[in-house]
């Protein structure tokens, strides 16, 4: 790999920048994601900012079962984050469909959308589960740099 | 109990078509049932001479033969009345309420969207809650739909 | 001045809930709001239909995330009702010590919120840090910090056990004593007071012919509130005040919310000291005869209300949920139009919006050569604590 894009890799697990949506969860994994950058837990030390446009981000930090109303935004906001392009689904409902599995406005998990790179479970998942989470894909982006 | 009797009492006496179909379910839960045709004086005498100014939610039910809507109302002292309406599912129409409570906007907006209703008077506006491209005719809160595998739709695959 | 229209689209990295607003600007000015909701509908009433009481009690538990406990107790209250059983006394007081406590941390969620929302950054750092406190203690009580599980049908699962009070009371008056430090900030701070006052107006009129319910409707002098109007659980046993305010604005609510959460810690202080002793749970019966009930429930943001019809099988004939922020929609639009866009960040996060108890996204349009813009939530934040700066009021600096 050149050195450029060594140094670009690096700068990208160094300090992911991400971008949350929320496609029809019931706020818990939102709140649960807010929670994870107040002082207690705290991610902004892995260098993770949390941005408001699709095309400054690296990853894409979804929670929610799919909607059908929400389904076309979020393919719209997939296709507009720069390559390479990470998407991290948060929460059970984002996994698999949580408890609405089976609901008729619902499409399922977010990886029945767009491709997933890591899922976090729990109902909520827990901002240590966040943590953890995140650094583990961090650690994949490392080992495959 | 005993407001809730005096208000028992006034209904019947304003209304006789309402005699026997009143009941008190427990302290401060009224429940009643009213024919369409009079619904509309019905609530305006509730809100004027009773005190029922607030209206909690409207509920649509699938009863088979019939749609039903219960309006959910209450007083400033925690008195509720739900006066139960019923309509043939041939012709679902009811009147709006939106002039005396201008709330019931997205109440009646879900009816007509998840049951079917036709409601007259209904200023145009977005639907609620379903999805734009939602098909028509298909109401999901009904008990005979069921829900057709092609409202699924595909994914974007791996680049 | 021409009119533009300008849509922010459902992602708001912000408010964490899609919905779309519709809004027409004239220069400054908003002229029309129209709200599109639709984004978080999950057909949860059709769900309830096809599982059983206690299975719905989850699915019900997660409409949202931040009022679980409400939804769970006012849809369990329902059932309990049409089945007919008595609940043991410390069950209802168990169930009104967690519902204090999620009030508890749903305001001083919002707190932190709208610091942020103004560009008061601080404000929402310290505020969350605080509240850790009350989701340690909930996690204590029931094992998760949001998503309880408390409720059954007939009582509750598990008992708060005698060795936790201590705790419970001692987090209490930590938490007044950083409540009363707020309050001299939201008070004493003239930039966070000039953001929020005259802004998203509500007349006492206004409220009660929209029927609005909550903070939002009790900022404007409007004393309605469920627990005390139509009690249920434990709340006929305690002494407290509806708080209400005149300012009939945003910063009108802020004051309530504070007020609020020193009455919730009077009011856990009360239910811990006369706790009662006993069972926790009545047995019942897992077909629930024929009947209906309407059951009221003062969560967080408001009312929330609850209809079950049963039809004497294990599964609910109709159940219907009808969530605090649906009845304060057609506020908004009120509150929104003749005001200027740098204020609808902080008008909307005002009524505490839960879009997902709702279902609940906004487009804004300026009508000037007829273009469309697109703006993210975060921008407009960021216009709008830009367009307070340049007119003086700025809040990024204030040290607490």
């Amino acid at each position: 790999m050149s050195l450029v894009s060594k140094a670009i890799t690096w700068s990208r697990i160094k300090s992911p920048w991400i971008l949350h949506f929320n496609t029809g969860a019931c706020n818990a994994c939102d709140i649960e994601i807010l929670a994870a950058l107040t002082p207690r837990f705290d991610l902004e030390r892995f260098g993770i900012l949390l941005r408001s446009t699709p095309r400054h981000a690296d990853v894409l930090v979804c929670s929610g079962p799919v909607t059908r109303q929400a389904r076309e935004r979020l393919i719209r906001i997939y296709e507009q984050l720069p390559e390479p392009k990470f998407v991290v689904s948060v929460g059970s409902c984002s996994c698999s469909g949580g408890v609405f599995n089976g609901c008729y406005n619902m499409m399922g998990g977010v990886n029945e959308v767009i491709p997933v790179s890591a899922f976090i479970p729990g109902c909520p998942a827990r901002p240590e589960a966040l943590i953890d989470g995140v650094v583990k894909l961090l650690g994949s982006l490392q080992a495959t740099k | 109990m005993a407001k809730e009797e005096e208000i028992r009492e006034s209904l019947t006496k304003q209304f006789g078509a309402l005699e026997g179909k009143i009941r008190i379910q427990r302290a401060r839960r009224m429940w009643a049932e009213v024919e369409p045709s009079d619904f509309e004086t019905v609530l305006d005498y509730l809100r004027k001479s009773q005190g029922f100014v607030i209206l909690c939610t409207m509920t649509g039910l699938d009863k088979g033969e019939n749609l039903g809507i219960i309006y959910h109302l209450a007083r400033e002292d925690g008195i509720m009345l739900n006066v139960e309406v019923t309509v043939p599912k041939t012709n679902p129409v009811i009147k709006t309420v939106t002039a005396v409570f201008p709330g019931a906007d997205h109440y009646e907006r879900e009816l007509v969207d998840l049951l079917g209703f036709k409601i007259e008077g209904l200023a145009p506006g977005f639907r609620y809650p379903l999805t734009d491209d939602w098909p028509e005719g298909q109401y999901p809160l009904r008990k005979d739909w069921k829900l057709d595998p092609s409202l699924k739709t595909g994914k974007i695959e791996e680049s | 001045m021409g009119k533009v229209f300008i849509p922010i689209g459902p992602q708001h990295p912000a408010l964490k809930e899609p919905a779309s607003f519709r809004i027409l600007l004239e220069g400054e000015k908003v002229i029309e709001a129209n709200v599109r909701l639709g984004y978080n509908h999950r057909g949860v009433e059709k769900a309830c239909e096809e599982r059983s009481y206690l299975q719905d009690m989850y699915l019900l538990e997660r409409v949202c995330g931040i009022c679980s406990h409400s939804h769970s107790t006012c849809f369990i209250q329902a059932v309990e009702e049409v089945a007919g059983l008595e609940i043991p006394p410390r069950a209802n007081y168990i169930r009104t010590v967690v519902a204090e406590l999620e009030r508890i941390h749903s305001h001083l969620l919002w707190l932190g919120v709208a610091g942020h929302e103004v560009g008061f950054d601080s404000l929402f750092m310290y505020v969350w840090r605080d509240r850790e406190i009350v989701m340690d203690l909930l996690a204590k009580i029931s094992g998760n910090r949001v998503n309880y599980g408390m409720n059954t049908i007939g009582g509750v699962r598990r008992d708060i056990s005698p060795g936790l009070y201590p705790e419970i009371l001692k987090a209490m008056d930590v938490l007044e004593e950083r409540t009363k430090y707020y309050i001299q900030i939201a008070t004493g701070e003239m930039s966070f007071i000039k953001r929020l006052s005259n802004v998203g107006r509500l007349s006492k009129e206004d409220v009660e012919t929209m029927c609005i319910v909550g903070p939002t409707g009790r900022a404007s002098g409007v004393p309605r509130d469920v627990r005390r109007d139509d009690p249920y659980a434990a709340y006929g046993d305690l002494s407290f005040k509806v708080i209400t305010d005149d300012h009939c604005d945003v910063y009108g609510r802020a004051v309530v919310r504070v007020l609020e959460l020193m009455e919730a810690y009077s009011m856990v202080r009360q239910l811990i000291k006369n706790m009662p002793e006993g069972p926790i749970v009545v047995k019942a019966p897992r077909k629930i005869p024929a009947g209906e009930a309407v059951s009221r429930y003062e969560a967080p943001r408001g009312e929330d209300v609850h209809y079950v019809r049963s039809n004497g099988t294990e599964k609910p004939e109709r159940v219907k949920v009808r969530a605090p922020t649906l009845a304060n929609l057609q506020a908004m639009k009120k509150m929104l139009e003749n005001y200027y866009l740098a204020d609808i960040p902080i008008v909307i996060a005002a009524i505490d919006p839960c879009f997902s108890c709702t279902d609940r996204t906004i487009e804004v349009n300026r009508l000037e050569k007829g273009t469309t813009e697109l703006m993210s939530w975060d921008a407009l934040r960021a216009y709008s604590i830009d367009w307070y700066a340049r007119q003086g009021i700025q809040l990024k600096g204030i040290r607490l």
